[in-house]
């Protein structure tokens, strides 16, 4: 079966060129700060961006990645019983290559273009496209389209929220402290513990729980306090060491102090977008993988998102990142002299907390969004000189626009492809 | 590349800051020309003048670059409008550097000797409102840093308070120095006097302008 090996092939390359995409281009939201304030080498952020990125797509990259595949277009009418006969399951596979491709050509544009567009929203758009061309109306999940766009518009005020109560508390318990500095080294382990905390608490629950006899609650949280617990008492030291400087300016000695607990949030941030996004490219790639296994003679076979797509995606991101991202991070940690570590920090916590809420759900959402969401909290929370909130416009702009341009690429993709196999 | 980074505007808090150091400048240069005029030394006023004048316009500049970064779509931590009227004002205190740069040399206005002092003195009073508003000037980025909350506040409100009480000091010398000034209608002539009266006017407005700055930041705390 020639054809067969040929759709899976072109998808594993799209998939990887997927991949390499959210490497390059979505990598330096997280990273970008942390260059700018000069906390991370470039190299230093680099490799902790490929290292956060890969273990967040591998670890809790599974329910996203089987949304984005089984979720969107109603895959139960390609069954060998429904309108394809026989040629259902193959038909699903092509029908997922040309949401790839299509959801890969726009991205491609619209990277030429510096349109901020969300590599989410084109491939949730190019799965509607082709579900509607394969099946009109019927033929697309409506009910899980629907968590998908509600999601859409949560995500980004949620991730304001937490941004926003999370600068609050910062705040109160440090900047309008009467000795900024002591209140810096009484409760940043605190503060680095619960971030840490949250992040075990993620993907323990998912990784680890099923493998015990104990409630997966339980176990998740003891893990996760005690690795909060252990964060919280090396922030302790680290913070001790620091250099105080009692100068004229206490407000750098707690930037400079938050500057290095921004790399946790950094790391937070890298680990939730793989988690997600690792999805946008692999979503497609694991069903036609799990259609090829079956040799094509249902829909409904393999179950579980095969482990090494998910490795697969990850490796691509971690190219992305080597090859492209790094230089993205460099001109974005230079252009960022607007948001100082303790804004930084408060951000990423949110969005990055929003995102691998999300992801545990199943709903791919978009990073770069909801981190849009989180740094117009702290605006909120009177922690930013200036936000330009025409940018506003331009991001709701791009995502109108994505999602019909996303879906009519690939919704004539497949037309053309079905016209030429059947 | 497809980045969110277009979502920061420029913030106007370092240019403010810019600007308040250029206006310092300017106010700076009062003594100088007071120095000259006083002594009759008018090829020194002249100099100096062009140097307010030249200090006035570097100031002006920066004040129509903050507005033109300011559209409606930008989102300030503190009301836009206190911000744009702030700056309004201090740019104030410049322009009345300049004001007196011209009056000093618009004419070869005499000064007599028993009004050296108190001219001196009230520039001195002026000046010393107007540097107390310019060191609170500077602590904005801090406030900003401290998110516009906590003892930063604390000490801004008590260092507004020491502007008015400077202005206030101001205002008496120049109650005192507008009497001096009187006796002396006879030596020196009506249209001296006129000018007198006017240089005095000016000057005591820069502490006016001073202490309205200081008004405005207090607003600007106060509303958030």
């Amino acid at each position: 079966m020639t054809l067969a090996l040929l759709v899976l092939l072109a998808t594993l390359v799209a998939g990887l060129y997927m991949a390499w995409t959210i490497g390059a281009n979505d990598v330096a939201n997280a990273m970008g700060t942390s260059v700018g304030s000069g906390a991370l080498t470039l190299v230093a952020a680099v490799v902790l961006a490929a290292i956060f990125e890969f273990s967040g797509a591998v670890l809790v990259g599974a329910s996203v990645t089987e949304t984005i595949g089984r979720g969107i277009v109603e895959t139960t009418f390609f069954e060998v019983t429904g309108p394809f006969g026989q040629d259902g399951p193959l038909m699903l596979a092509v029908a997922m290559l040309c949401a790839l491709l299509a959801a890969a050509a726009w991205l491609h544009l619209a990277t030429h273009l510096a349109l901020p567009v969300s590599t989410t929203h084109s491939i949730v758009g190019a799965m509607v496209g082709v579900g509607v061309v394969a099946f009109g109306f019927k033929g697309v999940a409506w009910s899980k389209m629907g968590q998908i766009v509600g999601s859409w518009l949560v995500s980004p005020i949620l991730g304001g929220l937490f941004a926003y109560l999370s600068f609050v508390a910062i705040r109160r318990l440090i900047l309008q402290a009467d000795d900024p500095i002591g209140a810096t080294k009484r409760y940043s382990p605190y503060i680095v513990g619960a971030v840490v905390t949250v992040i075990f608490l993620s993907f323990i629950y998912k990784v680890l729980g099923s493998r015990f006899d104990v409630p997966p609650l339980v176990v998740s949280l003891v893990v996760a306090l005690g690795a909060g617990a252990v964060a919280a008492l090396l922030t302790r030291i680290i913070v001790r060491h620091a250099d105080p400087a009692r100068g004229t300016n206490p407000y750098l000695y707690v930037e400079r102090i938050f500057a290095l607990l921004q790399i946790a949030t950094a790391c937070f941030v890298a680990f939730a977008h793989g988690a997600n996004d690792v999805a946008n490219a692999v979503g497609p790639v694991s069903m036609v993988v799990m259609l090829y296994n079956s040799g094509f003679s249902s829909v409904v076979g393999a179950v579980a998102v095969p482990k090494w797509v998910l490795v697969l995606g990850g490796a691509g991101i971690v190219v992305g990142i080597a090859t492209l991202g790094y230089r993205v991070i460099q001109t974005v940690g230079k252009e960022i002299t607007e948001i100082t570590p303790t804004r930084g920090f408060s951000a990423e916590f949110g969005a990055a907390t929003t995102v691998l809420l999300a992801s545990s759900l199943g709903l791919p959402i978009s990073t770069t969004h909801t981190l849009v969401g989180g740094v117009i909290g702290i605006g909120f929370a009177q922690g930013i000189g200036a936000l330009n909130l025409s940018m506003i416009r331009s991001i709701v702009g791009s995502w109108v626009a994505t999602v019909p341009v996303a879906a009519a690429v690939a919704a004539l993709l497949f037309f053309v492809a079905r016209a030429l196999i059947l | 590349m497809r980045s969110i980074f277009g979502l920061f505007g420029r913030s106007p808090f370092g240019p403010l800051t810019e600007h308040t150091e250029r206006v310092r400048e300017a106010v700076r240069l009062v003594r100088p020309l007071f120095e000259a005029f006083t002594a009759g030394d008018w090829d020194r006023a002249a100099e100096i003048n062009e140097q307010i004048s030249k200090i006035e316009h570097k100031a002006d500049l920066l004040k129509n670059d903050i507005r033109d970064h300011l559209p409606r779509s930008i989102f300030l931590p503190v009301d836009r409008s206190d911000v744009l009227l702030l700056l309004k004002e201090q740019d104030r205190l410049a322009d009345r550097a300049e004001d007196l740069g011209v009056l000093v040399n618009m004419r070869r206005t005499p000064t007599p000797e028993g009004m050296k002092e108190g001219t001196l003195a009230l520039v001195d009073a002026v000046v010393a409102a107007a540097e107390r508003w310019f060191d609170t000037a500077l602590d904005i980025p801090l406030l900003q840093e401290a998110s516009f909350t906590g003892p930063e506040v604390v000490k801004v409100m008590d260092r507004i308070k020491e502007v008015s009480d400077l202005e206030w000091e101001a205002d008496k010398r120049l109650a005192t120095l507008s009497r001096t000034l009187f006796q002396y209608e006879g030596e020196i002539g009506a249209v001296s006097i006129m000018l007198w009266m006017n240089i005095i006017r000016v000057l005591s407005q820069i502490a006016d302008h001073a202490e309205n700055s200081a008004d405005l930041l207090r607003l600007m705390l106060a509303r958030r």
